[in-house]
């Protein structure tokens, strides 16, 4: 590990130690993921015929992922509730839109928040800041039982899943972190990280075909 | 295959880091490309879990039912606070249930009227048919009238032949045809004698009592032939015989007997 990222590591490591108490502990217990993918397909499928009972067994699958993810863009404010409404009225009015053959539920559910956070934050005036901030955050911290991996995949997944990413070079991870949480384009990690445009579409690039090598056969 | 630049834009795409023109044209390229279809759903579930990665935080329990609430509202709008209804919030509603009400009324009375109407029309066209008809027999019986005065009419024309009664032209003969209703006729001879310049031939009509009245005088010349207006000098109610007389010129109010020259049987 770099000097650098052992100085953002110290950094902030108190922050994702700071969790509040009381938060639920996912189960590590492996799930099965082809059968939890046809639900979630089907469960789209009645959610667009307007099936409540549905969309509340949906809710409870993803709305964990989706809070956290909104959290971590938003800088777990309270603005990551207004986004998990409006997500989930979005799934409630077009469902139907939904193309497995686009990638999982669960992808498109946090593309969904990820977008709508990101919104937010290219709406206000807090965008340099919480860019900042999300970029800082970095995921090879966290408990690994307290991970929405964990809770999707299952703890041993959720392990294989860190580690890729950890196991990826840090400038890579670093501009696929700045994408992803920071809302950052192509454009604006090039200037932020002071690299010509190129090299950061190539580390993108490179950083994703990685972790898709690593993690086949895991997701 | 997929080449370098195509993978470098789908690795933005999942990342969201594309610039909207970019993102735009992309997203046209992979609705038609099912390789990068593929290519870019194995993407989208690396950056779900790297979404995954991030540290839990549970929702607050009270969002479930608040978004499920919303999920079961007809309106799905956000964030808005529920107000109770108010007799003015009712009132857009019921202008229009009324205005759909009206609109209904007006459309069964319009059906109505159209089919009155086109009732009507009918009734109108067998009127038509049937004032045609009509003037049709009204045609025929003018002509049956007309028929029937023609016959009405040859019924009061009175036709007589005058036969020669004198001896110095026994060929004389002349034809009488009478209108009782008009009282007046056409006499046409042939034949007769030319006479002297002091004197004339004088129709007569002999009424319904067989007295002579005095329907004209007339000349003749070499040719022996004349085709006379007459109308006698008096009303006849029934016209009997028609005779000639030769007369002094002029004419006078009684025949004379013994030169009369055409009679009728």
């Amino acid at each position: 590990m770099s000097l650098c990222a052992q100085n953002d590591f110290v950094r902030v490591f108190r922050v994702f130690n700071a969790r509040p108490e009381g938060v639920l502990q996912f189960s590590t217990q492996p799930v099965n993921e082809q059968a939890g993918q046809d639900r979630d397909i089907e469960l789209l499928r009645q959610i667009a015929g307007s099936d409540r009972a549905a969309f509340a067994e949906f809710y409870d699958r993803h709305a964990t992922l989706m809070f956290s993810i909104a959290s971590k863009i938003l800088n777990y404010s309270g603005e990551a509730e207004d986004v998990l409404q409006e997500v989930f009225m979005q799934i409630w009015e077009k469902a139907g839109k939904f193309d497995p053959k686009l990638g999982k539920a669960s992808s498109w559910v946090a593309i969904l928040v990820r977008n709508r956070a990101i919104d937010r934050i290219r709406a206000s005036q807090r965008r340099t800041r919480l860019a900042e901030e999300a970029g800082a955050q970095r995921i090879d911290v966290v408990d690994i039982s307290d991970t929405a991996n964990a809770a999707i995949h299952g703890h041993e997944k959720a392990e294989l899943i860190r580690s890729a990413i950890v196991e990826l070079p840090v400038e890579q991870r670093r501009a696929i972190e700045l994408a992803y949480f920071s809302g950052l384009t192509q454009d604006e990690i090039s200037k932020k990280l002071n690299e010509p445009l190129g090299t950061i579409k190539a580390r993108i690039r490179r950083g994703l075909l990685k972790l898709r090598d690593q993690l086949e056969g895991v997701l | 295959m997929i080449d370098e630049r195509t993978e470098e834009q789908a690795s933005l795409h999942v990342l969201g880091a594309l610039s909207e023109t970019e993102a735009r044209e992309f997203k046209r390229k992979l609705h038609s490309d099912r390789e990068l279809q593929a290519f870019v759903a194995r993407l989208s579930t690396v950056t779900g879990a790297i979404a995954g990665a991030v540290s839990t935080a549970e929702p607050p329990p009270q969002l479930r039912a608040k978004i499920l609430a919303q999920a079961g509202e007809p309106q799905k709008s956000i964030l808005l606070p529920h107000r109770k209804p108010s007799l003015l919030s009712w009132l857009p509603w019921a202008l229009a249930t009324v205005f759909t009400t009206l609109c209904i009324v007006l459309n069964v009375q319009d059906a109505q009227l159209r089919k009155t109407l086109a009732n009507q029309v009918k009734q109108i066209n067998k009127l038509n048919q049937l004032a045609l008809t009509l003037q049709s027999a009204t045609n025929d019986l003018q002509q049956t009238v007309f028929a029937l005065r023609e016959t009405n009419r040859l019924a009061n024309l009175k036709i007589a032949m005058l036969n020669s009664l004198a001896s110095g032209a026994p060929n004389a003969i002349a034809v009488s045809l009478w209108d009782n209703e008009k009282q007046n006729g056409v006499l046409v001879t042939q034949n007769l004698k030319t006479l002297s310049a002091d004197k004339d031939y004088e129709l007569w009509v002999m009424d319904e009592n067989r007295n002579p009245v005095a329907a004209g005088v007339f000349h003749m010349d070499a040719s022996g032939e004349i085709r006379l207006d007459f109308k006698p000098s008096r009303a006849i109610k029934t016209a009997g015989k028609f005779c000639i007389t030769e007369e002094v010129r002029g004419g006078v109010a009684s025949p004379t007997i013994k030169n009369m020259v055409l009679a009728s049987n």
